[in-house]
């Protein structure tokens, strides 16, 4: 089942690199955003992810912090990286066995869409802000992640291409905001 | 190296026809009171503030306005109207109260005249009027209101039935300053 592809898909799992591409739909199912690009995670606590269309904005937390940088918008927000991520459902590509601490998981009976799925509800006590979490596996491991929000907002993120333990480009998990950029804190 | 011919600069626009422009303008938005925005968005507060994408969505007077964090677009959701706003998808929330901007702001420290930006982000005074000035170009290049001042620095040509419209607007007040980057308006049907 999806509890057997996690365990495989993460097992010797060190990196991941890949592309994603993003469908947002509001409460009423209505497609409000689509976008794609590239994620990079490096185990435990490094991930990238970098949007490339239909603009871009990156997303780097390096282990102590998280950039996020809006280059359309000259700024960068920088805060201390802790509990937004290990609450996140990304948390189950780098630190598998927090899955079961942060939320209640259930695999799914049928698979669907060719895929199985684990579907992750956070515990009373985890401050997630989300509902609920799909995550769906195939032959390539992860393939899809689903999240529905507290205000019924549905993410849809579909990976492709996987590299498992890659050599990363230097700099991969850095950010440096340019000159121009104006930086915050949140 | 030959330099490119070199094109008289287009006449300045006066005043009043720059004053008509915007007039025609605000006719053409009031026949659209039922209208959709998705754009990003970027608060700076001294040095604290944050960014995300904004799905605006307005009714005549009544607005839902979804702002969506990075990656999982974890949202949160303002909605309402003069009077009565409701803010939906913050821990400890849903939190309701009269008035939008002083909701909005205890919640997420971000300062955003909700009312006022619905006219603002479409190039528009709000009703209670503001101080305008006009570009060379006869375009709407700053809004002053409320202690805001609000500069236009990008335009998107008319299109689909919609007159030029900002795409990249900032508002700054004191230490405040909210940038817009709009990607898309929709005539709601």
């Amino acid at each position: 089942g999806a509890r057997d592809e996690l365990n495989r898909f993460t097992s010797g799992l060190k990196g991941l690199e890949g592309q994603f591409s993003q469908q947002v739909f509001d409460a009423n199912g209505r497609a409000k955003e689509s976008s794609s690009g590239k994620v990079a995670v490096s185990a435990p606590r490094l991930f990238r992810w970098e949007y490339v269309k239909p603009f871009a904005q990156l997303i780097v937390a390096d282990g102590q912090k998280v950039w996020v940088y809006e280059p359309d918008l000259q700024q960068a927000s920088v805060r201390a990286q802790g509990e937004e991520e290990r609450n996140s459902p990304l948390v189950a590509l780098f630190d598998p066995a927090r899955l079961d601490r942060q939320f209640d998981v259930s695999e799914e009976a049928a698979a669907s869409d060719g895929l199985q799925w684990l579907t992750l509800t956070p515990k009373v006590d985890a401050e997630a802000n989300f509902q609920m979490a799909r995550l769906g596996f195939g032959p390539q491991g992860l393939a899809r992640m689903q999240v529905l929000d507290l205000v019924g907002q549905k993410t849809e993120i579909s990976f492709e291409g996987w590299k498992r333990n890659p050599a990363f480009a230097a700099g991969t998990f850095q950010f440096t905001p340019g000159r121009d950029v104006d930086v915050v804190g949140q | 190296c030959t330099s490119a011919p070199v094109r008289p600069p287009a006449p300045a626009v006066d005043a009043a026809e720059a004053q008509a422009r915007q007039q025609e303008r605000q006719q053409r938005l009031e026949v659209i009171p039922a209208w959709s925005m998705q754009g990003r968005i970027a608060v700076s507060v001294g040095d604290k503030g944050g960014s995300g994408r904004l799905d605006w969505q307005q009714q005549g007077p009544a607005y839902r306005v979804s702002l969506g964090a990075p990656v999982t677009r974890q949202s949160w959701r303002l909605s309402g109207e003069p009077g009565g706003a409701t803010l939906e998808g913050l821990e400890g929330g849903p939190y309701s109260g009269p008035d939008a901007e002083a909701l909005l702001w205890q919640a997420t420290g971000w300062p955003i005249p909700v009312e006022a930006m619905a006219w603002w982000v479409r190039g528009l005074p709000a009703p209670a009027g503001a101080g305008q000035e006009f570009g060379d170009d006869g375009r709407l290049r700053r809004l002053v209101a409320d202690g805001w001042t609000v500069d236009y620095q990008e335009w998107q040509p008319a299109a689909d039935g919609w007159p030029e419209m900002p795409r990249r607007l900032q508002a700054s007040r004191d230490g405040a300053r909210v940038r817009l980057v709009v990607d898309r308006w929709e005539a709601a049907p």
